[in-house]
């Protein structure tokens, strides 16, 4: 049997810890697997494990997938995560699904635990990983980290060699922090609004799709002293979601 | 008086303080105000500012209410910090932790506290601020993270793990609450892996005073500490009867009597908060 190829899907914002009609991001994520009944694992990290969004990721999920979830703040607590063996059980999964909250924690965590190396070879091995918020941006070389004090670029796990903005409708200043930091020597990368997620197979963004009609993602990169924010081709999943169609972009963006 | 400018120079070995608690504080013992009183007293402010740190707990809403409720209303500013909730500060890290007089650890995994607070260089402003007089506090895993070494839970079985290392030696905290530590502690302890060092009950408290152990207090009576060495492959255990706080002979601050209990009453019932939690 081939190798599947990587696949990541990375929210800007939205799925189902966003969006009361949050499914259709959710829904797109899930139509990537093979698996009638697949094998999908929460990673709360960047909310500190919050009960309250473990809760409704289990609600979402467990009704038509194998649902788990592995909380790395209570391993010695028996709170019906996963707790023996992290490795064995996330590279045994379909999909792994990164919540939001704080990326810089959440990676210092992971590294604690020994969850990057997991990660990378789970990516590598073709399970799909997804998340929202801190969940995309960790899959990039930089990411555009607004928490406490001065916007500034932060490092990711670097599987994806772009960087990274989400929220980028949220905030009104984040486009301008974003194209600063661009200009400054930030790599190349994607700003994307709540709602709207990029597909990438491989290290290449395959598909632009969104849970909103009028979502929006932009490449931004810099061009001698400018910097040039391209809008992306995009998929409003509530159309095309029953019958996908790949629709290649102009330029894939270079590394 | 707190900093508001320039954070001021390093004090004397002697002029830092640590508080290492085994258990106990207004977490684990919302009914008993003794250790948490204590700490407040430690510092050189009158009215102290007290900053909370949550992260080996994921920052979570009991422990910061639990926080809230114990401080409000002493004579104290209090105010907590998270590294997981976005937008609740969007000051720098430096200037915050820079403007204490205490900073207050909570319990939770010391794995993942010493980790989030790398990533976020925590760790060097921590010892900036210890270096600076500004006093440490925190139980368990925020008792356990100032010494070489402590014993730590956060992946499931005990196990040991290197600290921040201000202070020498290793520490391991619920020793009558959580059995099970004791005995792993002692076991790395007399084969050498782990240095030797201190094993608390709950509710009670190491005080150091630069690197010197200055003074082991108490929140309830019985409970006790262990000064615990290896010495050519045997283990030396010593007993450490604690003070224990708010008995009149053991606290030179006036202690727990009962009119400053009656007055804490009214002070309850002036906030409407009624009278004891479990």
């Amino acid at each position: 049997m081939p190798a599947r190829a990587p696949q990541i899907v990375a929210l800007g914002g939205g799925g189902f810890s966003m969006e009361k009609e949050g499914s259709l991001l959710d829904d797109y994520i899930l139509s990537l697997l093979d698996a009638e009944r697949p094998r999908v694992c929460f990673l709360p990290t960047a909310s500190g494990d919050a009960d309250h969004y473990v809760v409704r990721f289990y609600r979402r999920f467990s009704p038509g997938c194998e649902a788990s979830h592995v909380s790395l703040f209570r391993r010695d607590q028996g709170t019906g995560g996963v707790e023996d063996d992290l490795a064995a059980h996330l590279l045994s999964q379909d999909l792994i699904y990164v919540g939001g909250g704080n990326m810089v924690s959440m990676l210092g965590a992971w590294r604690a635990h020994g969850l990057d190396s997991i990660l990378r070879k789970a990516w590598r091995k073709g399970i799909v990983m997804c998340g929202p918020s801190a969940g995309s941006l960790c899959w990039f070389t930089q990411a555009l980290s607004a928490f406490h004090g001065a916007p500034r670029p932060v490092r990711g796990l670097s599987i994806l060699p772009y960087s990274n903005c989400v929220h980028y409708d949220a905030e009104p200043a984040r486009r301008e922090e974003y194209h600063r930091a661009v200009a400054d020597g930030m790599s190349a990368g994607f700003a994307v609004e709540d709602g709207v997620g990029l597909h990438f197979r491989g290290t290449r963004l395959e598909r632009v799709v969104s849970s909103r009609p009028e979502g929006r993602a932009f490449m931004v990169q810099s061009q001698g002293s400018r910097v040039l924010e391209t809008p992306l081709e995009t998929h409003y999943l509530g159309e095309t979601l029953k019958t996908p169609r790949t629709i290649a972009l102009a330029e894939p963006v270079a590394a | 008086m707190s900093a508001t400018g320039a954070p001021p120079g390093p004090v004397p070995l002697q002029e830092r303080s640590i508080f290492a608690m085994g258990g106990g504080g207004f977490t684990m013992e919302p009914a008993n105000p003794l250790l948490d009183d204590y700490v407040l007293s430690l510092a050189r402010a009158r009215e102290p500012r007290i900053l909370f740190l949550p992260t080996a707990s994921g920052d979570t809403t009991p422990q910061i209410n639990a926080f809230k409720a114990r401080f409000t209303g002493r004579t104290c500013v209090a105010e907590h910090l998270s590294l997981f909730r976005l937008r609740e500060t969007r000051r720098p890290l430096s200037e915050l932790v820079a403007e204490q007089d205490i900073l207050y650890v909570g319990g939770g995994s010391m794995r993942n506290l010493l980790a989030i607070w790398r990533a976020h260089e925590l760790d060097t402003m921590l010892v900036e601020a210890w270096e600076r007089g500004t006093v440490l506090a925190g139980l368990s895993a925020g008792a356990m993270c100032w010494f070489q070494y402590g014993l730590t839970r956060s992946s499931g079985p005990p196990e040991p793990l290197e600290g921040l290392g201000l202070l020498d030696g290793s520490l391991t905290v619920h020793t009558d609450g959580e059995p099970e530590r004791l005995p792993v502690w002692l076991a790395h302890v007399r084969d050498g892996t782990l240095p030797g060092g201190w094993a608390l009950d709950d509710g009670v408290g190491l005080l150091f005073r630069g690197r010197t152990l200055d003074r082991v207090v108490s929140s309830r009576p019985g409970a006790e500490a262990q000064r615990v060495d290896a010495i050519a492959g045997e283990l030396v255990r010593r007993r450490i009867q604690p003070d224990l706080l708010g008995s009149r002979a053991n606290d030179p601050l006036g202690g727990y009597d009962e009119a400053v209990e009656e007055l804490r009453r009214v002070h309850r019932l002036r906030r409407g908060t009624g009278g004891r939690r479990s």
